[in-house]
């Protein structure tokens, strides 16, 4: 029984700054271009260990209309049979062979990107086979028709389970109003998944899939010379380049609405109500992501202290995780609050949640509350760096995100530099409560 | 679900020699007891200027009397609700200050508080867990607060979590007088009568420093922090504890069944069966090994016996779990939980799961299979070392069931001296009907579905 939820974590942290003495900040290295691909690499030699991840340019919101879960069945059925250098591989042979090296590799799908990690101990001829596997994963999967259908028929019934989970289908509901008709606002379906074959797996493939689409970076025990080798070895296979892709819309602001056009009443029996509000924010390179984020962590995210905490749990007793959030991605970027409380709360929770949000957007930090945010930021900054896995996170989001190279060594100094004007300008600039849209599921009245 | 070898902690890799360039965990690693009774750990690890600070009780669930379930999570919750010193929601806010990052958890056997700071933060947390040690002061208007909050978690959890609400049964059935029957979280009703009293006397009972451990994992000089950790937690009087009944569950005599119906779309089956643990000061006993070994090779990666069977090959389930933990200070559960796939009834998965255990018994394990556990295990325990707050968690863990860390390294030899006649032996004496206990989730529409979307 954890005392908070994970989600009052802010989801979107990147990079490092600067702190003393035999602690230097690890520098980032870029790599040789390999075939249209960006490459970038953290030395770390304490452990006989090895981080590898794959950013490919393919997230849910290039799934075709209709066929919506294309983009995470093409990832995730990668490594259920692949073609190699020496043959077909089945499903078995791959999870043996990975599980022989004491290899970890995972997929995940988000709505911009799709990431694929290695985790391999760095002696070579270990993380060798590693790396030639994974290549033989990206490059060749067979997508069996019987395996398909498999993995089809378990998505279905995951689905389908999913669709009686409160969480599930508030979020669902909330995308489709944030996103509108952004690609991001249609989540897979029953009807979506059944309609994926075969050849749309090939050609989503064929079509995102290629080292132009492609970032690799790497964490651990190798020098420059091996993770250059690790590249060319990942993306040898890999078409360069492929049939134009049409652009996406751009993301529409979360027009002003009237309430009732703003606002979902999902009934639904459970013991609690589910709230979520939120809207249309900024991107990660956003100039002001700064004060945005300094805000936030007085507003919704500095875990027990924020505000949101105080007004609904510390002082009303109404919830156990209460959060908010800004999550920034290259193009898209929403901001988001929630909590859930007992269904015939439900009214008096959304109306403290909304006032508290409404008030910190009309009048901001006070500068007590400014600075012990920069506080916390600042004086916890080396525990967003201090191991591998969380190098590997700040490399990826900088490599994603087009960020300058050092935005680690400079993190510390863009938080000590926001201001209260900032921090009001910015979330008068972004969020208005008159724009937020807000869905409410299984609300009982009194 | 995954087995807990990965709690092991070590360094060399079964199937050659690597050299390593962290120095092995005993050299690194120093213990000390304080006049009252208080023991400190810490784990040196230099690769980056941060510390996690953890202080473990050993005092979980498990000590619970009827009635009261729930009081040693509910004490978790009022130990931010101030002290003597410092007033409500002022510990938070201090340790956010520094740059900190805070919780608390609670489990059957233990209930512990971590931070992490930055490493020239550590004396200010210190000294701030260790005051509210033995100066913890909340009133009753806290606690009136705190405790609605803590039946927000048990709803959120359990009340509308079917998943949840299955293994609270399966719990409550498999044990009639150890006190595992009871939830973590306590039983609605249990909090719902709960008064601030309760937790008042809880932390009297078992707050204090000959009933704590405090480990520090990371950046630090270990004497230096031995004088910080004598000079706040130090001077914390001992107590007499109370007495902790054995409260051994008699044996099992058949199989139980428990069926519980709650809202989900498919049916879920849980499969429990009573084995042994690692009892502290029998280290050689080989079962505990083996069934850790067992479960790995049920469930420890993809193409694991269960998931190839059940899920891809005769695909009547939609995702299988295995789980045992040989580390507890409670009885052990082999527990192997499925969810149906579409169309499949619980009858034919409890078929399929006990056809894979037989073939199990009857033919053994390949020897290649096994092999390739014992390296996953061993690659796991370097990659482990990545995390400095997952050092400290294992060693806090191993410290509560009652082992000591330095017996961690034998622990890890013996689990590689396990053959495959003596997986295959606790399968044959364990997973039998004599100590097992059976629950179904039986799913149920909801009154008021919501129309599915986009269908």
């Amino acid at each position: 029984m954890m005392k908070a939820l994970k989600n009052s974590i802010l989801v979107c942290l990147i990079t490092l700054g600067c702190f003393a003495t035999a602690h230097a900040i690890l520098p980032i290295e870029r790599l040789d271009s390999f075939k249209g691909s960006k490459g970038y690499l953290v030395q770390t030699k304490a452990l006989p260990m090895v981080d590898i991840e794959v950013s490919i340019d393919a997230g849910h919101r290039f799934d075709p209309s209709g066929k919506s879960g294309l983009a995470d069945m093409t990832a995730g059925l990668m490594n259920y049979g692949v073609k190699s250098d020496q043959g077909m591989l089945s499903e078995a042979q791959i999870a043996d062979e990975i599980a022989d090296l004491g290899a970890n590799i995972s997929l995940s799908v988000g709505g911009e990107r799709t990431i694929l990690r290695i985790r391999s101990l760095s002696r070579k001829d270990l993380r060798d086979r590693a790396v030639k596997l994974t290549a033989a994963m990206l490059s060749s999967p067979t997508y069996e028709t019987k395996i398909v259908e498999r993995e089809k028929q378990r998505t279905i019934t995951n689905l389908l389970e999913a669709e009686t989970k409160p969480e599930f289908i508030l979020e669902r509901r909330f995308k489709k109003s944030v996103y509108g008709n952004y690609p991001l606002g249609t989540t897979p379906t029953i009807k979506s998944v059944a309609a994926v074959s075969v050849n749309d797996l090939m050609q989503f493939h064929k079509q995102f899939y290629r080292s132009d689409r492609m970032i690799v970076s790497i964490v651990g025990d190798v020098d420059q010379a091996q993770a250059n080798e690790i590249v060319q070895t990942l993306l040898q296979k890999i078409p360069q380049s492929g049939a134009s892709i049409a652009q996406l819309p751009e993301l529409q602001r979360s027009p002003v609405e009237p309430l009732a056009q703003r606002e979902i009443q999902i009934p639904f029996d459970s013991q609690q109500a589910h709230i979520t509000m939120g809207m249309t924010a900024v991107t990660r390179s956003n100039p002001d992501y700064f004060p945005l984020l300094v805000g936030n962590y007085v507003l919704g995210g500095g875990g027990f202290v924020s505000r949101l905490m105080a007004e609904v749990r510390e002082k009303r007793g109404l919830a156990y995780s209460v959060f908010s959030y800004f999550a920034p991605g290259k193009d898209t970027g929403i901001f988001q609050a929630g909590l859930q409380t007992k269904s015939d709360q439900a009214a008096m929770a959304l109306e403290v949640m909304s006032s508290t949000i409404a008030k910190f957007i009309a009048d901001g930090p006070t500068p007590s509350e400014l600075l012990a945010a920069k506080s916390n930021l600042v004086n916890g900054y080396p525990l967003r760096i201090d191991n591998n896995r969380k190098l590997l996170d700040n490399v990826s989001s900088i490599a994603w995100n087009d960020l300058p190279l050092d935005t680690m060594e400079i993190w510390t100094k863009q938080v000590e530099a926001v201001t209260l004007e900032q921090v009001s300008a910015a979330f008068q600039k972004y969020l208005a409560m008159d724009r937020m849209k807000i869905v409410v599921l299984g609300a009982k009245n009194k | 679900m995954r087995s807990n070898l990965l709690r092991i902690c070590f360094l060399f890799l079964l199937c050659a020699p690597i050299s390593w360039a962290a120095s092995s965990d005993s050299v690194d690693t120093h213990e000390f007891l304080l006049s009252n009774g208080l023991k400190l750990i810490i784990r040196e690890d230099h690769r980056a200027p941060t510390v996690a600070h953890m202080t473990w009780y050993r005092a979980g669930s498990m000590d619970e009397v009827n009635g009261r379930t729930g009081v040693a999570h509910v004490l978790e919750h009022m130990m931010f609700k101030g002290t003597h010193k410092v007033k409500s929601g002022e510990f938070s806010r201090l340790v956010a200050a520094v740059g900190g990052r805070e919780n608390a958890f609670t489990s059957r056997d233990y209930t512990a508080y971590f931070q992490q700071v930055e490493k020239s933060k550590l004396d200010e947390v210190i000294k701030l867990e260790a005051d509210r040690m033995s100066n913890l002061n909340f009133d009753d208007a806290e606690f009136l607060k705190e405790i609605q909050v803590v039946m927000e978690e048990r709803r959120l959890r359990t009340e509308d979590n079917p998943s949840s609400l299955l293994n609270e049964s399966l719990m409550a059935t498999a044990y009639m007088s150890s006190p595992y029957r009871h939830p973590v979280v306590g039983w609605m009703n249990d909090l719902q009568n709960m008064k601030a009293a309760d937790a008042r006397d809880w932390y009297r009972s078992w707050y204090a420093p000959n009933n704590a451990t405090v480990v520090i994992s990371g950046d630090v000089d270990p004497q230096q922090i031995l004088q910080v950790v004598e000079k706040y937690y130090g001077v914390i009087a001992m107590k007499e504890l109370p007495v902790r009944k054995p409260q051994i569950e008699p044996p099992q005599k058949g199989i139980k069944q428990v069926q519980v119906r709650a809202p989900a779309d498919s049916a879920q089956l849980a499969m429990a069966w009573k084995v042994p643990r690692l009892e502290p000061g029998k280290l050689d006993d080989p079962e505990p090994y083996a069934l850790e070994l067992l479960t790995a090779v049920l469930d420890g990666y993809d193409n694991a016996r269960l998931n190839r069977t059940l899920v891809k090959q005769e695909k009547v389930v939609n995702d299988v779990g295995v789980a045992y933990d040989m580390i507890s200070r409670g009885p052990g559960l082999f527990l192997i939980s499925v969810s149906m796939a579409k169309g499949k009834t619980i009858a034919q998965a409890q078929a399929s799961i006990r056809k894979a255990l037989d073939d199990l018994k009857q033919k053994g394990i390949l020897e290649s299979e096994l092999k390739r556990i014992k390296v996953r295990i061993l690659s796991d325990q370097i990659y482990k070392r990545d995390s400095i707050f997952g050092q400290a968690m294992e060693i806090g863990t191993t410290e509560m069931a009652g082992i000591s860390w330095k017996d961690i390294d034998y622990i890890l030899k013996k689990m590689q001296t396990i053959t495959p006649e003596q997986v295959q032996a606790v399968a044959k004496k364990y997973l039998v009907d004599e100590g097992l206990t059976i629950a179904v989730l039986d799913p149920q529409a909801r009154k008021s579905e919501v129309s599915k979307e986009g269908k």
